[in-house]
């Protein structure tokens, strides 16, 4: 622990020393009487200096929460010898807020642990580290103080809320694995699709006995196939627009969680692309520790400044697999992002935008020509968007507070009237 | 707040003192005190450290003066100015403390109001048992002297070792 003194003690022992020296000089018993309780104040201060030997153990009664949830923390001080005085802080991320008293000062028993209950209010998704919680123990008077760090670090994980979805987008092509997902294709499977004629190997089962005996020929049943799809969520990460602690990024991460929760329900693979100044991804994979590996992931994902010019060719061509439908998060904002979506495009891959609107969270400047460039830049966003919309691609606008699966109908109605051109 | 008005009450009181014990000195001492108490004032105002000993000097400077322009007789109200000037430091010393918001229990201000009440009562006795001392039929003399020389020294070396710190 590292020891500290109040300032004061120089100064009265100072005082009491030129106290005791004028009343000796000028023989006046008065000055003594006032120098001696600034001299016992210094006795005392001397006779107080007690190391506490602080110790704590730090727990959270859990690893992991959803946002909005509360999460209990326990600080157990104790001390051999006890404390007239410990002020404990625990230093918390923005967050995180702490419902009760941060920092508090309380009083220790000797040999009597304390337990010291936190409740945390998870504000924001994130990955933290808590702890260690830093303490000063000070004598009665605060004559002598004694800092230090106590109690292990714990991290706890606050995840995303997810919002239930009901209405998913159906990819372009899907995979040959088996899945929820009603294919294009005409195989075997449980949704019909068309009627043909027998050819030697069909099943007697599939024969379409009615439309056989109306033809005069035997005719048999198609069906749509129930297979997988290949999701992949492509997060622009280059820019975050933020006001009054939401912004776009926390607003991209928590579409993804919802997607990729709602996606990996349903059998598919999917996989994540971080695209920013910091580039990461994951495979596309299924099940329920894919969807775990994918919200750490976002967990981990942050806006990166960056000015390298970066497109589609830094990433691995695993992480992209054909006729896998690409999910582009993004506000729209940075070009690097922009023409990378269009290169995208262009390659022939299934490409929907969900544009997370950066609008609400700008606040126009004041004044003709602020209002000007104001004007300018939503005609340039309009412009972009048009220029997707040429090349095939959906894009709808997010604002914060919609619901998702309003724009993952927007989507849906797009694709049903528009057909994407292959060059 | 409360407690920063709390510890200019016992300093003006002092001053207050101090300048009615002699009225051709008056000025001077309300001049020094007054300086004393606009500099605790801004001690505690502006929540600075530094100058908090030259305004308990002034104060104790003040009724030095006071007291040696009154004459010889012996004052014995002086152990109450030393307490009431170590209440003011006390008081102030804690209103800086409470400067970052910490929500201490009940216990921990009660316990410090308490040491805060004990030390000033025991620095008034340590103060009436010295003014008493002199009405004591002990006698006088050199040893009597070097007695209050070694303590004298003794003090300024424990003053000298806590700056050093």
């Amino acid at each position: 622990m590292t020891r500290f003194d109040s300032p004061r003690l120089p100064v009265y022992g100072g005082l009491a020393a030129i106290g005791l020296l004028a009343g000796l000089t000028l023989g006046r018993v008065e000055l003594v009487a006032v120098a001696a309780p600034f001299a016992l104040a210094c006795a005392v201060g001397a006779a107080l200096a007690r190391d506490p030997e602080l110790s704590a153990d730090f727990e959270l009664t859990r690893e992991r929460a959803l946002e909005d949830e509360e999460v209990a923390a326990t600080l157990t001080l104790s001390s051999p010898v006890g404390a007239d005085r410990v002020d404990v802080y625990l230093p918390l991320p923005e967050e995180l807020e702490a419902r009760g008293r941060n920092p508090r000062a309380v009083r220790l028993a000797a040999s009597e642990p304390r337990p010291l209950e936190l409740t945390l209010s998870c504000g924001r998704w994130g990955a933290f580290g808590l702890g260690p919680a830093l303490v000063r123990a000070s004598d009665r008077l605060g004559f002598h103080f004694w800092e230090t760090s106590v109690g292990e670090k714990q991290s706890l994980r606050v995840y995303p809320s997810v919002e239930t979805l009901h209405t998913m987008l159906a990819p372009l092509e899907a995979q040959v694995f088996v899945g929820n997902q009603v294919s294009r294709e005409r195989s075997d499977g449980i949704e019909f699709a068309d009627l043909r004629e027998w050819e030697p190997g069909d099943r007697v089962r599939s024969i379409n006995w009615r439309a056989s005996a109306r033809r005069g020929d035997l005719w048999v049943n198609q069906q749509h196939p129930e297979r997988n799809t290949d999701v992949v969520l492509f997060l622009d990460t280059f820019t975050d627009v933020r006001n009054g602690g939401r912004g776009t990024f926390d607003a991209t991460v928590r579409a993804a969680t919802s997607l990729a929760h709602r996606y990996l329900q349903r059998k598919d693979r999917v996989g994540v692309v971080s695209f920013g100044g910091f580039l990461s991804w994951l495979l596309p994979a299924s099940g329920t520790q894919q969807l775990y590996r994918l919200v750490d992931s976002l967990l981990q994902m942050d806006v990166v400044l960056s000015f390298a010019s970066k497109g589609i060719d830094v990433l691995p061509p695993r992480t992209l697999p054909p006729k896998a439908l690409v999910l582009a998060i993004t506000p729209l904002l940075d070009a690097r992002s922009a023409a990378a979506l269009l290169d995208l495009r262009a390659r022939g891959f299934d490409l929907v935008v969900i544009e997370v609107s950066p609008v609400p969270f700008v606040r126009p400047g004041r004044g003709e020509l602020a209002d000007v460039s104001y004007r300018l830049w939503r005609l340039s966003r309009e412009s972009l968007r048009l220029r997707y919309e040429q090349a095939g691609v959906p894009v709808v606008e997010w604002e914060d507070g919609e619901a998702l699966e309003v724009v993952l109908e927007e989507v849906t109605a797009f694709r049903r009237y528009a057909r994407p051109v292959r060059a | 707040m409360t407690l920063g008005v709390l510890a200019v009450v016992p300093y003006a009181g002092v001053i207050a003192y101090a300048a009615t014990r002699e009225a051709a000195i008056a000025p001077v001492v309300v001049t020094i005190g007054v300086l004393g108490l606009l500099l605790l004032a801004f001690v505690l105002v502006r929540r600075v450290t530094e100058p908090f000993g030259w305004s308990i000097a002034l104060g104790g400077l003040a009724y030095a003066i006071a007291l040696v322009a009154h004459g010889t007789h012996v004052d014995e109200a002086a152990p109450l100015v030393g307490a009431g000037l170590l209440l003011s430091g006390e008081l102030a010393t804690w209103s800086l403390d409470a400067r970052w918001p910490v929500a201490a229990d009940r216990a921990v201000v009660v316990s410090r109001a308490v040491a805060i009440g004990g030390l000033c009562l025991a620095g008034l006795a340590a103060g009436a048992l010295a003014v008493g001392l002199t009405s004591a039929p002990v006698g006088g003399g050199v040893a009597w002297t070097a007695l209050g020389a070694a303590a004298a020294v003794l003090v300024v070396a424990l003053a000298a070792r806590l700056a050093r710190r």
